[in-house]
């Protein structure tokens, strides 16, 4: 009987840690650049939406540009790919871009035309800065990975293909 | 007498064969280290030594050839631009600085750079800071009255001896147009140092079909946007033409680091081999040893040695071997990564600085040793459990 109460008290946190990862996994908000779009008001100003999301973890998916050093300390993160293929508009402003900070250098094998997904501290706001220039959406303390199947193209809708052939 | 007095007596009873085992082990921690450190200091030189410009536009062609000649100043310059793609990008007002770039031929293998002195100039959000050693920056001339001054890298000045005022030119055709040594810059750990930098005006007059143009060439344009979420609508536009193109410089680093990478993983391959052919070695040095003086360890078991000993004696053995090996393999390892740097930067590449202590030096140690304790271990059980019955027979 002991036994029996021994194996199920396992079990049981076992269960509970594993349902905690998920359910910590899960509470991180996916942003994409339409949502970022959606935010921008007159003169650059913010939806209350968005900006209540400043100081909290985000996770975003998108293609890196390294406009950084080549270590990938920093760099943007775009709603299309910077070569390979000249079928969508170009990113032309800040709200079509992310400024990454990663959290440690050389976190993924660089690939143009890979989709990759970035969670960190998100920032909302016009900051300037004596290095980066001047930005609207940072995030912060990134861990970057690549996203397999990612779909980036379209906020909520069926599955639209990661990058154009 | 301690354990360790007997191992080394030991070790020094088979003098020659200990110290050829413990060269084999130097060998193979002096190749992991040199290849790790040769590696690792092509990656960071590449890093350190790329400029701070986020953008380069020059011909249509190769991008590694643009990013590698321009920016590293080797490989073969790729076809020029007019400078009106200068001018074009000087007027848009997404680019806060825009600087033009004209390779030519060398003097003495260290390359000529036209430039402006915006080339120098201490941006914010530049890491790279210019300063003279000696001398002057060139005079800032106009096309119809070059100055033909030169402002000369570190490397240059050291390798060709030539001090401000010195007058010099490469080969006859540029006799007529001597260039005179402005001044001298501090080491910048970078490409620049092995440039020799004149102006474009000098440049275009010196060259005798730029002299003849109307539009006078360029190779590349160093840009820097206003704001950095302006690359990709630039890098874009200066793509979609023709003629043009526009590259990120750390995207083209990057995929070299990919290729660095592959190559990479064979060595480590192949670095995996060496370290299993010295433990090897090491294990058939011990065991034949341990073999060979069975009547000796069972004479000092019969004296009363415990089986303990005996095993301690032999893996004492193995640890000094190792750590005799490993710490002149990291000697020997680093002095094969200056060498190895020194070829490279005289072969016109990257300039490489391999640091004295990395977290893998005390690693590399550990794992000498801890190998050496793997090799060790069956030879010492071996030993532990010599009888001294069997082995105090009689030989005759």
């Amino acid at each position: 009987m002991r036994g029996w109460y021994r194996k199920s008290s396992w079990a049981l946190g076992v269960a509970l840690l594993t349902s905690a990862t998920f359910a910590g996994a899960q509470d991180v908000p996916r942003l994409t650049f339409a949502q970022l779009v959606d935010s921008i008001r007159a003169e650059l100003e913010l939806t209350q939406k968005i900006k209540s999301l400043s100081g909290k973890e985000v996770e975003i998916q998108g293609f890196i540009i390294p406009a950084g050093l080549p270590d990938l300390t920093f760099f943007l993160l775009s709603r299309v790919s910077s070569i390979g293929n000249y079928c969508c508009e170009a990113p032309v402003g800040q709200d079509e871009t992310v400024y990454v900070f990663a959290a440690r250098a050389d976190q993924v094998t660089y690939d143009p035309l890979r989709v990759y997904t970035v969670r960190g501290v998100f920032e909302a706001g016009l900051q300037k800065d004596a290095v980066y220039g001047i930005s609207l959406f940072r995030i912060r303390q990134a861990r970057v990975e690549e996203a397999v199947g990612a779909t980036i193209m379209k906020v909520g809708g069926p599955s639209a293909p990661a990058s154009h052939p | 007498m301690t354990l360790f007095a007997v191992a080394l007596k030991y070790l020094r009873g088979r003098l020659m064969a200990s110290l050829l085992t413990a060269c084999s082990v130097a060998l193979g921690v002096a190749l992991i280290l040199s290849i790790f450190l040769l590696t690792h200091g092509i990656r960071d030189s590449f890093i350190r030594g790329t400029t701070d410009f986020n953008l380069l536009v020059g011909a249509k062609g190769s991008p590694t050839q643009l990013v590698l000649n321009v920016i590293f100043r080797t490989d073969v310059p790729p076809p020029n631009i007019p400078y009106t793609v200068f001018e074009q990008l000087q007027d848009d007002p997404r680019v806060e600085v825009a600087v033009p770039a004209m390779l030519g031929d060398a003097y003495q293998g260290f390359r000529y750079v036209a430039t402006t002195a915006a080339y120098f100039q201490p941006f914010p959000w530049r890491r790279k800071a210019f300063s003279l050693a000696t001398g002057s920056f060139p005079r800032a001339d106009s096309p119809d009255q070059p100055a033909y001054e030169a402002l000369l890298g570190a490397e240059v000045a050291r390798r060709t001896g030539l001090t401000p005022g010195d007058r010099f030119y490469s080969g006859e055709e540029m006799a007529e147009y001597p260039l005179t040594v402005a001044g001298i810059l501090r080491p910048t750990r970078g490409a620049d140092d092995r440039t020799i930098f004149i102006s474009l005006a000098s440049f275009w007059e010196m060259n005798e079909i730029s002299r003849e143009m109307t539009v006078k060439p360029l190779t590349a344009v160093l840009v820097r946007p206003t704001r950095l979420s302006d690359v990709p609508s630039l890098h874009r536009e200066f793509n979609v033409g023709s003629e043009t193109q526009a590259v990120i410089p750390s995207s083209v680093l990057l995929s070299i680091f990919n290729l660095l990478g592959l190559v990479e993983a064979v060595l480590q391959v192949i670095l995996t081999i060496v370290a299993l052919v010295v433990l090897l070695f090491l294990f058939v040095a011990l065991y034949s040893a341990t073999l060979q003086r069975r009547r000796e360890i069972a004479t000092m078991r019969a004296l009363g040695a415990r089986r303990l000993s005996i095993l301690l004696i032999i893996l004492l053995e193995s640890w000094t071997i190792t750590l005799v090996g490993g710490i002149l393999g990291l000697g020997g390892g680093y002095g094969l990564a200056l060498v190895g740097a020194r070829v490279i930067a005289e072969g016109g590449g990257v300039v490489l600085h391999p640091p004295v202590l990395t977290p893998l030096q005390p690693l590399l140690l550990a794992g000498a040793v801890g190998l050496g304790t793997l090799a060790g271990l069956i030879p010492a059980v071996l030993a532990y459990r010599t009888e001294v019955s069997d082995n105090l027979a009689p030989l005759s």
